[in-house]
């Protein structure tokens, strides 16, 4: 627990703007309206990205999304459309979408340190066309999130260099952690069979669509 | 139990016509597997799809396959795949070609060809006319623009390939078709679900050979829940209602090759021991084996050899 006194301490707008300086304004020359070739390119080979989404209050939340590469479908230059697969919990994203439409989209390509950021505004769809693009293992999602694009970018490669996210041997760091039976049962069921927890949640994992 | 791949490199990307493009796909080691007219294999894309495409180009060419690939308006991720980001130069996993559209003898033949489904009969129109057998092609596409190889099969075969383009011509008449077809013909139909179904209506069934694309509408009685044996593990399954026996072998660590997943194209073929399969497919199993991604079981129980 975080305790009032020994919270770490607030700096002002003004003093942070003095020591990291003005936004970056090469961002804003780097910065995109529309999808572009790359960025297509870019999220035909992407089997994963992050959302992000807020409440009308602004409460935030970030969550991960996955399946094959290009699973996010480009409609046009300036629409995607995701598509809603069993356990992605999209139905947070979507509470949230209804009282604040904004969305920021990170793309990830296994090997590329580069990422690409596609900010916009969502909504849900059920439009069979767009549900009919999606169908993996002869399954059609229910509903999609049409994502309408406002701002697209490459995100330079620093911080997953520095992460060594794609370096095998970074693997290593799994091995530090618990299993999630273990934390389930620990947290949530004490007494519980940490083991009955990683079956039931292997079985799971195997049966993706 | 996934079938063994061959090593190919995309040798060339060629526009064969309006939102139609041909892969030659050159082997990366030694001759690549032979295969006969109608054949088509698997390709695993660089985005983790397996597509089915027929085989068009020259059965005695061993060093290379050409298939021809429609960028479908709905694309699942494959054809748009293909035409959009795929390179030359760059290496493909192929299956070993499988064939349920095989070219049985007879004494003269009709081809009947809807847009991309030229693809099997292209080979076959050429085995047949290498062997003297009297063969005709009706090949039936929107407007020739669309249409892949036409001007070639023209070139090639002059007055017995005829090019009906629909928007002006409207479709052909397969029933009159039907009434002229020489003694003993046989009659060999890819294309859309319409043609298919139009080939079916106006030709008799022991004549005529069909390959799909996308299963024909069917429907059947309910899903059952039922129980498979796996022989060899000795583990004995439950399929329930909701889940196809494909899946159910899959979770369970038994993985069988699939492609479609919708009866068409075959690379989930599996043997079965005992028990009645309730066959779903569009292949039409042979004796002993099932497609596991859409059939199921007639009775409560099947053993298959897994
Ligand atoms: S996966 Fe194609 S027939 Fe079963």
């Amino acid at each position: 627990m975080t305790h009032a006194s020994t919270r770490p301490r607030r700096v002002s707008p003004a003093e942070v703007r003095s020591r990291v300086g003005e936004p970056d304004v090469k961002k804003r020359d780097k910065t995109l309206d529309h999808i572009g070739v790359y960025a297509r390119r870019f999220i035909a080979h992407a089997p994963f990205l992050t959302m992000a989404t807020a409440d009308a209050e602004g409460r935030a939340d970030c969550s991960p999304r996955g399946d094959y590469p290009g699973f996010a479908k480009v409609l046009d230059d300036r629409t995607l459309a995701l598509p809603d697969r069993p356990g992605n919990k999209i139905a947070d994203s979507f509470r949230n979408l209804a009282e604040n439409d904004g969305i920021g989209l990170l793309f990830f390509i296994p090997g590329v340190r580069e990422t690409l950021r596609v900010n916009g505004r969502a909504y849900p769809t059920d439009e069979p066309d767009v549900l009919a693009r999606m169908q993996t293992e002869a399954k059609r999602p229910v509903l999609a999130l049409v994502v309408e694009v406002d701002e697209v970018y490459f995100h330079c490669g620093r911080a997953l260099v520095r992460s060594r996210l794609w370096d095998p041997g970074s693997q290593a760091l799994a091995d530090e952690m618990p299993s999630a039976g273990e934390m389930a049962a620990a947290q949530f069921a004490p007494g519980a069979d940490p083991e009955a927890f990683d079956r039931r949640l292997e079985d799971a994992y195997r049966k993706l669509y | 139990m996934n079938a063994p791949m061959q090593q190919t490199v995309v040798d060339h990307i060629d526009r064969a016509a309006e939102d139609v493009v041909s892969l030659a796909l050159r082997s990366a080691s030694g001759p690549l597997a032979p295969w006969e007219p109608g054949a088509h294999i698997d390709l695993a894309l660089p985005n983790w799809l397996t597509r089915q495409y027929s085989l068009c180009g020259d059965p005695a060419d061993r060093g290379s396959y050409r298939v021809a690939i429609r960028n479908e308006r709905l694309s699942r991720g494959g054809s748009e795949y293909i035409h959009r980001f795929l390179r030359q130069g760059r290496t493909l996993g192929v299956s070993l070609p499988r064939n349920h559209f095989r070219l049985e003898p007879a004494p003269a033949y009709l081809f009947l060809a809807g847009g991309i489904g030229i693809t099997p009969l292209l080979p076959m129109l050429r085995a047949a006319a290498a062997s003297g057998v009297p063969a005709d092609l009706v090949y039936a596409g929107q407007s020739v623009a669309t249409m892949p190889f036409a001007d070639e099969l023209r070139s090639s075969y002059g007055d017995r390939v005829r090019i009906v383009a629909t928007r002006r011509q409207g479709r052909p008449d397969l029933a009159a078709l039907a009434s002229a077809l020489p003694p003993g013909a046989r009659v060999y139909c890819c294309g859309p679900p319409a043609m298919l179904a139009e080939a079916e209506a106006a030709f008799p069934a022991g004549r005529l050979h069909t390959e799909r694309f996308h299963p024909a509408p069917k429907s059947f009685a309910p899903n059952e829940e039922f129980e498979v044996e796996c022989a060899r593990s000795g583990q004995t399954l439950r399929v329930p209602a909701d889940e196809s026996l494909l899946d159910v072998l899959t979770h369970a660590g038994r993985p069988v090759g699939s492609g479609c997943r919708e009866g068409v194209c075959g690379s989930c073929e599996i043997a079965v021991l005992d028990g009645e399969p309730e066959h779903r497919d569009d292949i039409g199993a042979p004796q002993g084996r099932m497609y596991p991604c859409v059939s199921r079981a007639l009775g409560p129980r099947l053993v298959v050899d897994l």
